[in-house]
């Protein structure tokens, strides 16, 4: 089953959204509106609008303000993406060329900066402290938690609570925050709009950790992207972390790595298969399914209506994520 | 009001305490404050009836703005297939940057609960990128088209404000002295036979123009901005008498530049 189907219901909602974010970016030069429509038009999961969207649906929803904050989001979400890919010099998105390989840094950079710029003035047509607060805080963080990305590659000494706070500002906090703003916006109470913070910050966190795992456990084909891309990158995931307890692995990746920009594609496969030999992987499901049931939890004092079943269906769905 | 320079180091050093990150620093260049912005920024709001801690957050945050802009232009256009593991850390760290310096001044106005001015920065971040994307691809027919967007691209943030917090009486000295300010910078690089970005984009996108007929057009255009901006200072309001006084003295710096190096040959 697709995760789409979860939500099939909310098509229309999210149509109207989608609609929206279209004249949002609606920009005056030709390069800009076509670079900025393009992104929209491959599409993504809008996973972030799905969770303000759901979280709405549990207190007075209005669509008008409900959809202000849904886009405000994805647009933070899409700008972010343009600009990772200037970083991280990537050709495809989604299958498609990026902006920086279409065009070039310069036209990435002002597009994003364009994006972001339109979602704060998206956002702030209404006009609440608590939503701003929350936003702006989020913004923060998940620049430093890239900030913090880029300081810890190659570092095999990090600890544990470094990933994940990583992974929290990496990606947990931005669908937390999708959550807690549609409580917001519906006028939900402000414990319960907690409580759906929390969800959201446990589901973002399991999603990120099975993401990790993906990386060593799919093909090129399905990742789109070599087998372990991530480590190849420097990046220190969850699986490589309990891996290295490891005597042996451990040994491996320190002598693989001990020149980093001479690791190629092909020195990867001892990589992978020593860490196929230990148990990290099931560790790492573990963890996941640990904060799946902490999400599962914070929706307990939730109020029982489809939305709710929905974000359970959901959750349920990032576990049994094996592809 | 006045803006005394030492009000400016101070304000500058606010700014500079907001963008504080250790990492940040050790592997990029230090984020330039421009000087000239915070000095025309401060003497409009100091002229407003806010309160002391709101004009301070007022300046710092639209600065951030500014300073955020500025690092993403750090960013190369294109990137060079061996370029050092140094570099591409700054190519990332400046992306990075920007987007934090852009989360700062969302986060700060937030604090004091100042939506409009958020959503009125945001607009001038629109415009501002507009108008680089126009200067890009640049298409004016003539050099003169081709500086009223970069006086554009300077000047809109400061007017934005200038606008939200109703005193547009600065409005043309500070844009014709920010379009100056960005020509005489220009001009230093390239008597000082440096890369100016400016004029490599204007010469890449005309076939009319030289590197040596450039820099004289630049010459002649700074010359008149100069005459227009000694006349339109006498009719300044009297609270902007620090910046008639700044202005002065930005112009005789410039004009005991010129005869030096035309005493230098």
């Amino acid at each position: 089953m697709k995760i789409a189907k979860t939500y099939g219901y909310l098509k229309k909602d999210l149509d109207v959204i989608e609609e929206s974010l279209n004249k949002v970016i609606k920009a005056e030069h030709p390069v800009l509106r076509e670079a900025s429509t393009d992104l929209l038009q491959a599409g993504g999961k809008r996973i972030r609008p799905v969770f303000v969207l759901l979280s709405g649906k549990l207190g007075n929803f209005d669509l008008n303000r409900i959809k202000t904050a849904a886009v405000s989001l994805e647009l933070i979400h899409m700008a972010t993406l343009v600009h990772d890919d200037v970083i991280d010099d990537s050709t495809l998105r989604r299958g498609k060329p990026t902006i920086k390989h279409l065009y070039d840094n310069r036209v990435a950079m002002y597009t994003g900066d364009y994006i972001l710029a339109s979602a704060l003035e998206e956002i702030t047509t209404i006009k609440d402290a608590n939503i701003h607060r929350l936003l702006a805080q989020t913004i923060v963080e998940v620049c430093i938690g890239e900030i913090e990305q880029i300081k810890e590659k190659y570092n095999w000494d990090q600890e544990l609570r470094h990933y994940l706070r990583r992974i929290k500002r990496k990606t947990a906090l931005l669908i937390a925050t999708s959550c807690k703003l549609g409580a917001i916006v519906s006028g939900l109470p402000e414990d319960q709009a907690n409580k759906l913070y929390k969800y959201g910050y446990y589901i973002g966190m399991s999603y990120q950790i099975i993401d990790d795992v993906l990386d060593f456990t799919s093909t090129s084909k399905e990742l789109g992207k070599p087998s372990g891309n991530d480590l190849l990158q420097g990046n220190v995931t969850l699986p490589v972390l309990y891996a290295m307890q490891d005597r042996s692995f451990n040994n491996l990746i320190r002598e693989t790595f001990s020149n980093p920009e001479n690791v190629v594609e092909e020195d990867m496969e001892a990589v992978l298969s020593g860490l196929q030999k230990t148990n990290a992987i099931e560790r790492s499901y573990n963890l996941s399914d640990l904060y799946l049931q902490k999400a599962l939890n914070a929706l307990e004092e939730v109020p029982d209506q489809k939305a709710k079943q929905t974000l359970q269906d959901i959750a349920k769905y990032i576990g049994k994520r094996r592809s | 009001m006045n803006t005394p320079s030492i009000e400016i180091r101070h304000l500058k050093a606010l700014v500079e305490d907001k963008i504080r990150h250790a990492y940040l620093e050790k592997y990029m260049q230090k984020p330039i404050i421009d000087e000239e912005k915070l000095t025309i920024l401060a003497a409009i709001i100091n002229n407003t009836a806010l309160a002391a801690n709101q004009k301070e957050r007022y300046i710092i945050t639209t600065m951030l703005v500014q300073v955020a802009l500025d690092t993403h232009e750090l960013v190369p256009k294109t990137n060079n297939s061996d370029e050092s593991e140094e570099l591409k850390l700054s190519k990332q760290l400046s992306v990075l940057a920007g987007d934090y310096y852009s989360g700062l001044y969302y986060l700060l106005l937030s604090e004091i609960e100042d939506f409009d001015l958020i959503h009125n920065l945001a607009s001038a971040i629109k415009e501002i990128n507009e108008s680089k994307m126009k200067l890009y691809y640049s298409k004016e027919s003539s050099f003169h088209e081709y500086t009223n967007l970069v006086k554009e691209i300077e000047s809109i943030l400061i007017l934005k404000v200038a606008k939200y917090v109703d005193d547009t009486s600065l409005d043309y000295v500070a844009s014709e002295w920010l379009l100056t300010n960005k020509l005489i910078q220009e001009k230093r690089k390239l008597v000082n036979n440096e890369s100016s970005s400016f004029v490599d984009n204007w010469l890449r996108n005309t076939s009319q123009d030289s590197y040596t007929s450039t820099l004289n057009t630049i010459e002649t255009i700074i010359e008149d901005k100069l005459q227009q901006l000694e006349r339109s200072k006498l009719n300044l309001p009297v609270q902007y008498t620090a910046i008639k006084a700044h202005l002065d003295s930005r112009l005789n710096e410039y004009i005991r530049e010129n005869i030096s190096i035309a005493e230098e040959g």
